[in-house]
């Protein structure tokens, strides 16, 4: 922004480039004046850098307010923004926790029964669990097996254990069916 | 961070001082400035020119500058040692707040005493009860020390 800052470092150079002057200071944290780094703006719309918000929020616990409004202020509430590229690949995130994510909330739905675990495709549903429970059992026996086998072939004579085996349990199911049904 | 902060403030304000004020460093310390503040038109204060001493503390600006007349002043909330009685300087401080700012607030505070939370009640009480008493010491310290 000025050439007396001659002690600063060259990565602050490269923030402070001359278009920024047109700018007038839209784009400075309201703490350290510089242009944001790791920008996070209030819900009151007031834009810091995080690390600066973050030391502010740390010195005073008990009573977090706005540098600027004096509105309340949580960690929690602020918005970090990301813009297209990384301004400043060196900067010192790792001493600091890390900026709050962003939160992506649902669109709002005009259908009001929406979350009722009745309506639609919702989660109220029934399964049969008992019937299916001894294939179930066996098909796990079965897959004891190094992975699973790849199909047999044709007339083989594993195809013709398998097939007896499938009208076996086949008949055991309508066995079990048939029992449950008359017990 | 403060050193830069303040080389900032300090660019800042030599661009868009505010009225009736300066400030800057001493000598080389960029965390000891002194400034000067012109006694207000609307008050008793007015051609006077009041001398502060500004010290920044080392984790500015999340602190607030300790600030102090070093001319004497008669006002309901400066006392003889020059200390201020301002909210911003205490409690209220906010890191957004800058030094031309802090000057601005002094400024008004010399136009707009308040003396109901003064730092020497004498002149708070006087200030309340015989306005025109106040306004002529006032005026009367301000040509003793200030000119």
């Amino acid at each position: 922004m000025n050439t007396a800052t001659g002690t600063s470092s060259p990565s602050n150079d490269d923030r402070q480039a001359p278009n920024d002057e047109d700018q007038n200071g839209m784009y400075e944290c309201n703490i350290c004046l510089e242009t944001a780094t790791d920008p996070v703006v209030s819900m009151c719309g007031h834009l810091f850098c995080w690390s600066c918000l973050h030391q502010w929020l740390e010195t005073r616990p008990n009573r977090p307010t706005c540098p600027v409004c004096k509105a309340g202020i949580s960690k929690d509430k602020v918005i970090p923004i990301y813009g297209r590229g990384n301004p400043n690949p060196q900067d010192p995130r790792e001493k600091l926790p890390p900026r709050p994510a962003g939160q992506r909330s649902e669109p709002e739905t005009s259908n009001p029964f929406q979350n009722f675990g009745f309506g639609g495709d919702g989660n109220f549903q029934f399964s049969f669990g008992i019937g299916a429970f001894p294939f179930g059992m066996f098909a796990s026996t079965f897959n004891l097996n190094d992975g699973r086998p790849g199909p047999p072939l044709p007339n083989s004579p594993q195809q013709i254990e398998e097939q007896f085996l499938s009208k076996v349990f086949l008949w055991v199911a309508v066995i079990f069916i048939f029992w449950l049904l008359i017990a | 961070m403060a050193q830069k902060r303040i080389k900032k403030e300090l660019n800042d304000f030599g661009r868009d001082p505010p009225a009736n004020c300066s400030a800057g460093p001493v000598g080389d310390d960029l965390f000891h400035w002194q400034a000067t503040i012109m006694g207000p038109t609307d008050s008793p204060y007015y051609r006077g020119v009041f001398f502060l001493t500004i010290n920044f503390p080392t984790d500015y600006p999340f602190k607030p500058p300790k600030v102090a007349f070093t001319t004497r002043i008669y006002h309901p909330n400066i006392n003889s040692n020059g200390s201020i009685c301002l909210d911003i300087l205490r409690g209220q401080w906010s890191p957004a707040l800058t030094i031309s700012k802090v000057l601005l607030s002094i400024c008004s505070l010399l136009t707009d005493p308040n003396p109901d939370d003064p730092l020497v009640p004498e002149i708070a009480r006087m200030y309340k009860t015989d306005r025109d008493k106040y306004y002529k010491v006032a005026k009367e310290w301000t040509e003793k020390y200030a000119q």
